[in-house]
């Protein structure tokens, strides 16, 4: 029963992981380019949500669609002004970019906040829990797995069925030849920017409601996210969530095992997936 | 109508085209022929706005010669680019679908285009990339139709295709013909077929403008050595 129960929560954390990749996984689909920066725009966000929530005292339902709102804007705007000016055919403009805006973004955290554990508190919700069987499964894990899912879904009806993921789709196949077919590829790149820092800040105030963090906790949200995607295969919305779930069950049967691994053991996956299969596990072979 | 005057183009730091000017009047179609880099494929990306150029550019009177290419394409810019450039993650459908973003009214719809090229109808589900290189040539052509252009430039249609298949683009091409106010620029390797495919011509030598005339009764002679850039005997 005590494994069952590891692998439904290893599901439920793999959830916020496949989010955390989900968000890496756009920018480099489309941009082809790495952003260095995601973890620290959802821990951004997270810290934005923890001001707003516990300083000002807003309540959580107001303060994360407004911190949504705010990391689309910031992501839009940072893509506007900045990562379309270095984007060309050479991928380390973009990459140092974002790399400084990491460390930026890091300083200005630990300047703010300083370098404490923090959470967002979501009062009784946090510890609610059902019973199915002999088995208890937290209220919260299931409400983030259940978002996270919507979430997939919903990117992948929007970008099969809607004009504005058929030339999203269409950017990311040739950004060339898009703008003569009226496509602008500055403000496609500058909506999926926006987008990714809305997700990131969602699995950061995620991540916040359902443990603690500092403003060094971006660096380890990144190698997840990079994780996810490797895993799940680079490029394709399925393989982040493939990722997301495989890397989250590793994670904690590992710690099941062996309580003094940390993320051990999903470095070794990745490590296996990228000498058995380079590709990922639902990515296809690309000659290109 | 389309007026090129004093036309340079570059790549970078390399100068394609060097003070091309031409007139083509609505209604027309263009071809525009010339050796392996002589530069058409450069004219037709500087009429998009796809190379740095300088020069004036006047399409129905309009200067659109320093514009974006997405505004050149909202004003009646079209071009089906050479090597088809199909959009390999969407189906055939939505590549032409793709075509009509610009919005503008006219004559052409899915209905339309698969109309001209049936075998679209079929695959119209089908990823772009599955392809064969004729039925991609048809969706680059039929995306650059959606557009409703008023300039319509088409790029080498008939490269790598099976001769026969290329009669059956060059025939579809030749059915729309003159039935509108669209104007047509055709790259075509072949100079015969090109040129009675078209009104007027215009033959490109390194980068410039070496014969230009009517394509009724054309000397092949002289076009000839102006492809070739031979001195005129």
């Amino acid at each position: 029963m005590i494994w069952i129960e590891t692998l439904i929560n290893g599901l439920l954390l793999g959830g916020l992981y496949a989010l955390f990749g989900l968000g890496l996984s756009l920018i480099f689909g489309v941009m082809k380019i790495a952003n260095i920066a995601h973890g620290e725009m959802a821990i951004g966000g997270a810290f934005l949500a923890i001001a707003t929530a516990n300083f000002i005292g807003l309540p959580l339902v107001l303060t994360v669609p407004i911190i949504l709102l705010m990391a689309w804007g910031f992501g839009f705007a940072l893509q506007m002004a900045v990562i379309n000016r270095v984007l060309g055919s050479d991928p380390m403009p973009p990459l140092l970019m974002t790399f400084g805006l990491s460390i930026v973004v890091q300083n200005l955290l630990v300047e703010m906040f300083g370098a404490d554990n923090r959470s967002l508190d979501i009062g009784a919700l946090g510890t609610a829990s059902i019973q199915i069987g002999n088995t208890s499964l937290g209220v919260f894990p299931l409400l983030m797995f259940a978002i996270a899912l919507a979430l997939f879904g919903a990117l992948h009806w929007s970008l099969h069925h809607t004009r504005w993921g058929r030339n999203l789709r269409a950017t990311s196949d040739d950004p060339e030849i898009v703008g003569m077919m009226g496509i602008d590829r500055r403000r496609v790149f500058a909506m999926v920017m926006g987008l990714s820092a809305a997700l990131a800040a969602l699995s950061g105030m995620m991540l916040a409601m359902r443990g603690s963090i500092t403003p060094f906790s971006g660096g380890e949200r990144l190698l997840i996210a990079f994780e996810v995607i490797v895993i799940g295969g680079l490029g394709s919305i399925w393989g982040s969530l493939i990722g997301g779930l495989v890397l989250g069950i590793v994670h904690v049967i590992g710690l099941r095992l062996d309580p003094a691994s940390g993320p051990l053991y999903g470095h070794l996956l990745l490590l296996v997936i990228l000498l058995a299969k380079p590709e990922g596990l639902a990515g296809k072979a690309r000659s290109r | 109508m389309l007026e090129v005057e004093g036309l340079d183009a570059f790549y970078g730091d390399f100068q394609a085209l060097f003070d091309i000017g031409f007139t083509q009047k609505s209604g027309e179609t263009l071809a525009l022929i010339g050796a392996n880099g002589a530069g058409k494929s450069s004219l037709l990306h500087s009429i998009c706005g796809l190379t740095s150029e300088t020069g004036t550019i006047r399409l129905n009177g309009a200067e659109i010669g320093k514009l974006p290419p997405k505004v050149r394409a909202e004003l009646g810019v079209s071009l089906s680019p050479e090597g088809r450039r199909m959009f390999s993650s969407l189906t055939v459908r939505e590549n032409l679908q793709i075509g009509a973003n610009t919005g503008r009214p006219g004559p052409w719809s899915l209905d339309r285009v698969t109309e001209l090229f049936p075998i679209l109808e079929e695959f119209a589900n089908r990823p772009a990339s599955l392809l064969s290189g004729g039925q991609q040539q048809m969706v680059a052509i039929g995306r650059a139709l959606m557009a409703n252009p008023d300039l319509l430039l088409l790029d080498e249609v008939s490269l790598g295709l099976a001769p026969v298949v290329a009669e059956e683009v060059m025939a579809a091409l030749a059915s729309i013909r003159g039935e509108s106010q669209m104007m047509t620029i055709l790259v075509e390797q072949d100079v015969s077929r090109a040129i009675a495919a078209s009104d007027c011509f215009v033959c490109l030598l390194e980068g410039r403008v070496v014969l230009d005339g009517v394509s009724e009764g054309a000397d092949l002679g002289a076009i000839g050595h102006a492809y070739f850039g031979e001195d005129d005997a």
